[in-house]
């Protein structure tokens, strides 16, 4: 047995060198750990920079189109009395192409040359005008319309002028009509609105995103009505009333594998239930719309259910307490209390649901559509897919268009996380 | 500390006490949690106004006796209870009694204030809107008002009903789940460590409440602090390791303890 008050007291030395240098080792892996932490937010900010900085580089050109104002003359034999829709607007536009250019004696193959030089969509727009008011016949009008997308590219420097002519997109005789134009100052380049209030178009300086932002709208709509009511219902469900057994166990388990599956799968499962069994219309934002609730549900159910448990239990008490049922004080108390946490994972859930693509894909809403879908029982595009749609794209065109298409992605997914910290800290509660 | 009272409470055996009417009654109550035997064997008679107080260690199950008094007990899914409690004769665990309907006329009050993060007035009102006990707006002003008097908190807050209940002092809000508890006019009121997180001055002023609420309730309180239970109560229940040891007038407890676990606790060598 030794006597402890004979063995040497441990030295509490706080100076010894020894000690300082335990110190010293202690700050340094301090300083270590911070320095990692920084560098590890610092390369996430890299990276978002680099991923945002090389978008707007290439999608920035899709927010202007360049447009040409031409003079025309509904000269009277272009013009079919009949119907008017059905009158030679394209001859039309290459014989007034063809005049401005001062080459009114051309070959059919130099006239339409000279005609693609507007898009397509300048014959559209000058039927509209003429059907809407038929006595425009016979006079003459100032149109400004947009420019094919090959002059589009050239007029915003995206086509080398310098390039061997056998390989350019625009021959040399097509670059001078063009500087022709751009000489008179006819050429114009204003914000490009239609990328927002056009639909899909095969003709880059047509397509806009209308269509898919209306088939976002009406699923993330459809998906909304039906997760956050039963998501809500069950968490609360799940959360307050399910009694704790083997069962709800077994429940709970497959609701958080459930979070886990790759959406892919809910999209094969709405292919084989709502398309195959049900017949559901293919394409149509309402059944996107029910694929991506699938895939939203196990999100909201467990963001509704952490929320709930993190309502303090004083306050159930309390109410209990006071004689409350247990669906008054679910209702009156807790579910009031729990509100900021569950739309804040209920926004999360739906933007996750915005920028889903393969479910979408799967029931078709990857389709060719050139008109907005007026219910959501019509065939229509959502904005991921139409960004999938552009990028398979061959013409120069759309590469910018995608990108402008993302950023418009973007816009609306950092809107609704900023909502859902709006709502967050609007519904917030001291206790 | 409180300033003497006017009846000298450490003078027990001057206290009158009303001993005929049993407003509670338990016969061999026993609790569990799930495998362990929480609560073993307590019968004890509550008198009808009068304060009467648990102490005993942490852990000895005088909390838990007293969430059975209004079922509180029932929300915890693994506990159970045996035995038979009665209120006023009547058996308050036979299946006819509706748990929600017994808490309105056993009222609570926790250890910690929990007032609901809503106004001072609905905090109050909560009580009898939920049971329908106003059939007005004017009834229920009054009843706030009373509740707020009985809680002597309504000088103080008069002037700002709308504000959140959550603002007060922390005395304040014991006092606003006091005026809560009484406001669905409650036969009885369970008392769980109300003080304990109390400052001393807002201790003392719960504490006069307590007394006051004496002529209208019969008031059962848990509490840690013997000086408190021999201060505020008529009558003392001593838990020791889940078992009732001793119950009595509170100054023979406190003064002429028969057991010698209640001897060792008072003179504070377990605990």
């Amino acid at each position: 047995m030794t006597d402890i008050s004979n063995s040497p007291a441990p030295a509490a030395g706080w100076t010894t060198p020894e000690a300082s240098a335990r110190l010293r080792r202690r700050r340094r892996a301090e300083t270590r750990l911070k320095l990692v932490g920084m560098g590890a937010i610092g390369f996430a900010f890299l990276m978002l920079a680099v991923l945002i900085g090389s978008l707007t580089l290439s999608g920035w050109h899709a927010f202007t189109q360049s447009h040409a104002r031409i003079t025309v003359t509904l000269a009277p034999e272009y013009i079919n009395t009949d119907d008017l829709r059905r009158s030679d607007f394209r001859g039309l536009l290459r014989a007034t192409m063809a005049e401005r250019l001062g080459e009114g004696e051309a070959a059919a193959a130099e006239l339409r040359r000279m005609g693609a030089i507007l898009s397509n969509g300048a014959q559209s727009a000058l039927r509209e005008r003429l059907v809407a008011k038929p006595a425009l016949a016979g006079q003459t009008l100032t149109l400004r319309v947009p420019l094919a997308d090959p002059y589009d590219q050239l007029n915003k420097g995206l086509i080398d002028r310098d390039t061997p002519e056998n390989i350019r997109r625009l021959s040399d005789r097509e670059i001078g009509w063009f500087d022709a134009l751009k000489a008179e100052g006819a050429i114009s380049r204003p914000l490009n609105f239609g990328l927002l209030t056009n639909a899909d178009s095969r003709f880059p300086e047509l397509a806009g995103l209308r269509g898919a932002l209306v088939g976002s709208l009406y699923a993330l709509l459809t998906c909304f009505l039906l997760s956050f009511p039963i998501g809500i219902g069950a968490a609360i469900w799940l959360e307050e009333f399910a009694p704790k057994n083997r069962m709800s166990d077994l429940i709970e388990v497959n609701i958080n594998n459930l979070a886990a599956v790759p959406s892919v799968v809910f999209g094969l499962l709405a292919l084989a239930v709502f398309l195959g069994w049900f017949g559901m219309p293919r394409s149509a934002p309402f059944v996107g719309g029910m694929t991506l609730a699938l895939m939203t549900l196990p999100t909201i159910i467990i963001a509704t259910r952490a929320a709930l448990k993190a309502v303090p239990p004083s306050i159930r008490e309390a109410a209990m307490g006071l004689g409350a049922s247990k669906q008054q004080v679910v209702f009156q108390h807790v579910l009031p209390l729990a509100m900021p946490g569950i739309l804040t994972g209920t926004i999360i859930g739906l933007a996750q649901a915005l920028g889903e693509t393969a479910p979408l894909l799967l029931i078709g809403m990857n389709a060719f559509v050139t008109a907005a879908p007026a219910t959501p029982f019509d065939p229509s595009t959502a904005l991921p897919t139409q960004i999938f749609i552009w990028a398979d794209s061959p013409e120069r065109g759309f590469v910018s268009r995608t990108s402008a298409a993302i950023l418009v992605l973007l816009g609306f997914l950092i809107a609704m996380n900023a909502l859902a910290i709006f709502l967050r800290s609007k519904f917030e509660r001291k206790w | 500390m409180r300033g003497e009272p006017q009846v000298n409470d450490m003078r027990p055996l001057d206290r009158s006490l009303d001993l005929d009417e049993a407003k509670i009654t338990a016969r061999d109550v026993q609790v569990y949690y799930a495998e362990t035997h929480a609560l073993k064997d307590v019968s004890i008679d509550i008198a009808d106004k009068t304060v009467t107080a648990f102490i005993g260690p942490s852990g000895c199950g005088k909390s838990t006796f007293l969430r059975c008094l209004n079922r509180m007990n029932d929300t915890i899914d693994i506990c159970r209870v045996e035995g038979t409690i009665t209120l006023d004769g009547q058996d308050i665990y036979d299946p006819r009694v509706d748990p929600v309907q017994l808490r309105a006329r056993v009222g609570m009050v926790f250890q910690k204030p929990n007032p609901f993060p809503k106004s001072i007035y609905d905090n109050v009102a909560y009580g009898p809107r939920i049971h329908g006990l106003a059939r007005d707006r004017a009834e229920l002003d009054a009843i706030v008002e009373k509740s707020l008097r009985r809680a002597a908190l309504w000088d103080e807050v008069k002037d700002r009903l709308t504000a959140p209940g959550t603002g007060l002092s922390g005395g304040q809000q014991q006092r606003l789940c006091i005026a809560r508890a009484v406001a669905t006019s409650p036969e009885v009121l369970l008392m769980d460590e109300p003080c304990s997180a109390l400052d001393p001055i807002a201790t003392a002023q719960v504490e006069e409440l307590i007394d006051e609420l004496r002529s209208r309730f019969a008031v059962v309180i848990v509490t840690h602090s013997m000086q408190q239970a021999a201060r505020v109560s008529q009558r003392t229940a001593f838990f020791h390791l889940g078992r009732l040891v001793e119950f009595g007038e509170t100054g023979h407890i406190f003064t002429n303890p028969q057991d010698p676990r209640t001897e060792s606790y008072i003179t504070g060598r377990i605990g």
